[in-house]
């Protein structure tokens, strides 16, 4: 147990929110360095930078009131002054990854509008293309019988179906000039 | 007997010095927190893939960052697959050997800072130049990757 006696035999008492032992505020102060370098440390990952910002904010909180509580009482600030400079300068590292992160995601939606446009136009483009190829059979069953109907879609074989109709139209004249 | 007393004595007194010189507490604290790093590098296992930390920059942006794999590559130094370490990412090891370091440099200062109270401040001056001066080299292609990010914005 610590003695808090004083040189005159009077019981010191600590003061309130006071480790006993310690001056103002130095638990604190322990407490808020810890925590500011450990968030420095995880504010310069990239990839979990943007977390730092909650560890940053509660060491500058832990800081400020330490260094409340060191002014009030008269005690060293070292440490307090440190952690609150630490937790300062990862709070800003790790905002500034959400600024970065905002910037990559405009950049890439300015990038991916005009890439969407391209991409639905290629998909049109190859859908069509396969219904030009397409084969279609249509096979119908009633009461025994089966009727198959084959309709191929193929520009190719819808040339030659219309050459053939061409050809057997030939001797009727529809054009509207003739009939005048 | 009497050697036990004195060396109970000297254990207290050890316990109290902890108490009183906040230095000490931090090297005490940090050095849990850097074995607590290492033993979830160890937990975690590379194969099944069962990290529960995920890129959030990569979730927000759609882009893998320079730190990705770091998890990876910390489990797979942990069990000395070194080689496989620098395919999950490249500056892992770097950052590997800066926790170790750290781990290193919280026992030896604690231990010089018993032995040598006088030495205290000096000390602490050396810790903090010499731990700015490795988190720099070991965290510098974070750094720098960062401040690209936001030039190129």
């Amino acid at each position: 147990m610590e003695d808090f006696t004083t040189s005159t035999g009077q019981s010191q008492q600590p003061l309130s929110g006071q480790t006993p032992g310690k001056p103002g505020g130095q638990s604190l102060g322990i407490a808020a360095l810890i925590t500011a370098i450990v968030t420095f440390v995880i504010a310069v990952i990239p990839c979990v930078g943007i977390i730092a910002m909650i560890p940053g904010i509660i060491a500058i909180v832990l800081a400020s009131i330490g260094l409340s509580q060191a002014s009030r009482n008269n005690s060293p600030r070292g440490v307090l002054v440190a952690g609150l400079i630490i937790g300062v300068v990862a709070t800003l590292i790790s905002f500034s990854q959400i600024f970065v992160a905002g910037k990559i995601g405009d950049k890439f939606q300015k990038e991916w509008g005009g890439n969407i446009e391209n991409v639905i136009n290629d998909v049109q483009k190859n859908v069509l293309d396969e219904l030009e190829d397409a084969n279609v059979s249509i096979k119908i069953n009633a009461d025994g019988d089966s009727v198959e109907i084959k309709a191929s879609a193929g520009k190719q074989d819808r040339h030659q179906e219309l050459e053939e109709l061409e050809k057997d139209n030939t001797g009727i004249n529809d054009s509207l000039d003739k009939k005048k | 007997m009497t050697a036990w007393i004195r060396k109970n004595d000297s254990f207290s007194e050890l316990i109290e010095r902890f108490r009183r010189e906040p230095y000490l507490q931090i090297n005490l604290i940090f050095t849990g927190v850097i074995l607590l790093v290492f033993a979830y590098s160890g937990f975690f296992s590379p194969v099944v893939d069962n990290y529960p930390v995920v890129c959030l920059h990569e979730k927000l942006t759609g882009e893998p960052c320079v730190s990705c794999g770091l998890s990876h590559s910390f489990s797979l130094i942990i069990r000395g697959r070194i080689s496989e370490a620098y395919d999950w990412n490249i500056y892992g090891f770097r950052v590997f050997i800066f926790f170790a370091a750290q781990l290193l440099m919280r026992i030896v200062f604690s231990v010089f800072y018993i032995k040598y109270p006088d030495s205290g401040k000096q000390l602490i001056t050396y810790d903090a130049a010499v731990s700015i001066m490795l988190f720099i080299v070991s965290f510098l292609p974070y750094i720098e990757w960062i401040i690209k990010q936001i030039d190129l914005s």
